[in-house]
């Protein structure tokens, strides 16, 4: 937007204090969103955090075309409507909170560079596996993306954006690359993370700034986001430093939230997760999408699905 | 560092067109020699970090010395390569249509990034003496170049209606054969178009206008950037020079040295004088060029060669004169009607000849 309509907003912005019923929106957690726009959104909720400023999170079906960019998520303030990080975090400054007001200049420009860096090159490779690859958009991203919607609706919706997203990576020149090469330059991002946060709690010592929400939103949603295979999360999990670093924030920011707010359950992965059977064999036992329809279980009168449950129940007092 | 081999990177561009004149030689050392190319001869002697002075023949398309061709930082990843291994321009265009193009004895690379990955390969690297986490501040100043610098780079250059048809359309189609110099400058300035609208034309910028103002603003904070980091030190790493300085280089000095009709991005960057002094140093180092913009070391070798000729043709007709006095004074012979030879000092040698040969 031109100069005048951004300085319009920042004093709009600077008017009123941060409210309580800030809500973050973003696709729905479970079925819809995909592993950018998670990174996203997490990046986001962990910058807020960060600040200590409240917001709760909205899952929509359609969140994507409320937002005024087009891209999630966005926060909605009061009358105001910001989306992606770049313009949150200047929103949250003219209100009076910042991360980075301590660093100097040349901090300042490095954070900035580091910011592009992980922009370029994590959110690029994380877009091409999920529309570039073919195995990965048949199985994953086309079932995903249009689960909100009817047939041909959804096939046409994610045809789309799958058209958008390759062209796009045909201009920045990313259509060319391999597989191989994709990882290859994730890897690099990765190593220069790595080596410039070292032994460090966060890139710039002592106080997280929105650097550390960026790398945090997108690691941590690469190290639990199940894919076809797992090289992407094997890239990162190969520097110590990182995985040490992602579950700091984690544990820091994240912790004592309910499944609304939590990482975990953001992250919670394309497929059933592993990382914790019991919950899943109950929680998939009181809850299948197939008992839902009544019409798709393969045992109805032994399942122990809420569905069926109810049924049955209903039979006995017969 | 080998203080005792020279990085002797000549480099002779006349009237901003892309023309390289030879250089002057350098010490032969190398193991690789292969047959200098026909088009435009020449090599030149770089000095590695590791001391040793190798001489390598590689040919390198100069077409990315405007804007940086399609990639960004193709002008700095030429420029270390010229800078730390030989590059000599050659006249032809890449079957891919594709710049910068390092074309060594059988192979063609074409990325900016490939082409610094072979570099290293054979042993040309600047980066050995930065330590792990300026290595990792390389990669993310590059990243931040290719998102905010690059977009207005190219807008400057392919798609700002005035400068694309005074400047760099001439410019390059003067360099490519008849018939695809009809068609490649059109279709990249087309795919820049593509690319800026592709990357930073989504909403809530629906217009052109809106996305220029954005990217220009961009381009200039990124450009304050880069100041606030470079502060007073010669190099962005110290003292000597190293990958990001290439790149930065690369960037800059297209914006920098092009006499461009509209040129916002060039006057913010006078400004900010530690840029430009930079700049300045690079291209007097590394590339022997004055501020004018001639190659003192081009124009001397013509010189010198023009001075060598004249005083030849004078000596053969001195002599020319002495054998007619003889023969005139021998009383065999009548005499005979001498022409005399008048040659103005450094004038053209085409007459001489023209009146020396029977």
């Amino acid at each position: 937007m031109s100069l005048v309509a951004e300085a319009f907003m920042n004093q709009l912005a600077a008017a009123e204090p941060w409210p309580e019923n800030a809500a973050l929106y973003q696709q729905l957690k479970e079925d819809q969103i995909l592993l950018s726009d998670n990174a996203a959104s997490l990046a986001v909720q962990a910058f807020l955090q960060m600040c200590n400023l409240p917001v709760r999170v909205v899952c929509r079906a359609n969140a994507e075309y409320m937002s005024p960019s087009g891209k999630v998520p966005f926060i909605h303030v009061g009358n105001q409507v910001v989306s992606e990080l770049g313009p949150i975090v200047q929103f949250v400054k003219a209100k009076g909170h910042s991360l980075s007001d301590g660093l100097d200049e040349v901090q300042k420009a490095e954070m900035k560079a580091y910011m592009e860096l992980v922009n370029n090159m994590l959110l690029t490779a994380e877009l091409y596996l999920q529309w570039c690859d073919d195995v990965t958009v048949e199985e994953i991203t086309h079932p995903r993306y249009g689960s909100p919607y009817p047939w041909p609706l959804n096939r046409i919706l994610s045809y789309q954006k799958q058209w958008e997203i390759r062209r796009k990576m045909k201009a920045i020149g990313w259509a060319g690359k391999s597989l191989e090469q994709v990882l290859e330059d994730v890897d690099q991002c990765c190593q220069a993370l790595s080596q410039r946060l070292g032994t460090q709690p966060y890139f710039f010592n002592k106080q997280p700034t929105e650097l550390d929400a960026l790398v945090f939103g997108h690691l941590f949603t690469i190290l639990t986001t199940q894919l076809i295979t797992d090289e992407l999360s094997e890239k990162v999990k190969n520097y110590g430093n990182l995985t040490a670093f992602c579950r700091r924030i984690e544990q820091q920011y994240f912790e004592g939230h309910d499944k609304d707010g939590s990482a975990a359950a953001s992250a919670r992965s394309a497929k059933r997760s592993e990382s914790d059977p019991d919950l899943n064999k109950i929680w998939s036992q009181i809850f299948t999408p197939e008992c839902f329809c009544l019409a798709a279980c393969q045992m109805p009168s032994s399942c122990k699905c809420v569905t069926h449950l109810g049924v049955q129940l209903v039979e006995l007092m017969r | 560092m080998a203080s005792g081999s020279r990085a002797a990177l000549a480099l002779g561009r006349g009237n901003g067109a892309c023309g390289y004149k030879p250089p002057s030689q350098g010490p032969a050392t190398a193991p690789e020699a292969a047959p200098p190319p026909a088009a435009f001869p020449s090599r030149l002697c770089c000095r590695g970090r590791s001391g040793a002075a190798m001489r390598g023949q590689h040919r390198c398309v100069p077409r990315a010395c405007a804007a940086g061709g399609q990639d960004g930082g193709s002008h700095g990843a030429e420029l270390l390569g010229r800078r730390l291994g030989a590059a000599v321009p050659s006249s032809g265009v890449s079957d891919r249509h594709d710049v910068p193009v390092l074309i060594s004895e059988d192979t063609v690379i074409s990325q900016p990034a490939k082409i610094l990955n072979f570099l290293r390969k054979q042993r040309y690297n600047a980066d050995y003496e930065l330590s792990a986490k300026q290595g990792a501040d390389t990669l993310a100043y590059i990243a931040l170049l290719e998102e905010k610098l690059l977009p207005a780079l190219l807008h400057t250059f392919w798609v700002e209606a005035e400068n694309y048809c005074s400047v760099t359309k001439p410019w390059f189609a003067s360099r490519i054969p008849f018939p695809l110099s009809l068609y490649l400058p059109g279709k990249m300035s087309r795919e820049a178009l593509n690319r800026i609208l592709l990357t930073r034309g989504g909403p809530p910028l629906y217009s052109l206008t809106e996305v220029e103002a954005q990217i220009y603003r961009d381009a200039k904070e990124c450009l304050n950037l880069l100041s606030k980091r470079l502060g007073t030190s010669q190099f962005f790493f110290g003292n000597t020079p190293t990958t990001l300085d290439a790149f930065v280089f690369g960037f800059l000095a297209p914006v920098y040295k092009v006499c461009f009709p509209r040129v916002q991005l060039q006057e913010h960057l006078k400004q900010l004088t530690n840029l430009c002094r930079f700049c300045d140093d690079i291209l007097t180092c590394y590339f022997k060029l004055t501020i004018t913009g001639h190659s003192p070391s081009g124009q001397d070798t013509a010189d010198a060669n023009l001075q060598k000729l004249t005083q030849l043709v004078n000596k053969e007709s001195n002599l020319i004169e002495k054998m007619d006095d003889n023969l005139r004074k021998s009383p065999q012979h009548p005499p005979r009607k001498i022409t005399t030879l008048k040659l103005a000092a450094g004038g053209e040698e085409s007459s001489p000849l023209n009146r020396l040969s029977p």
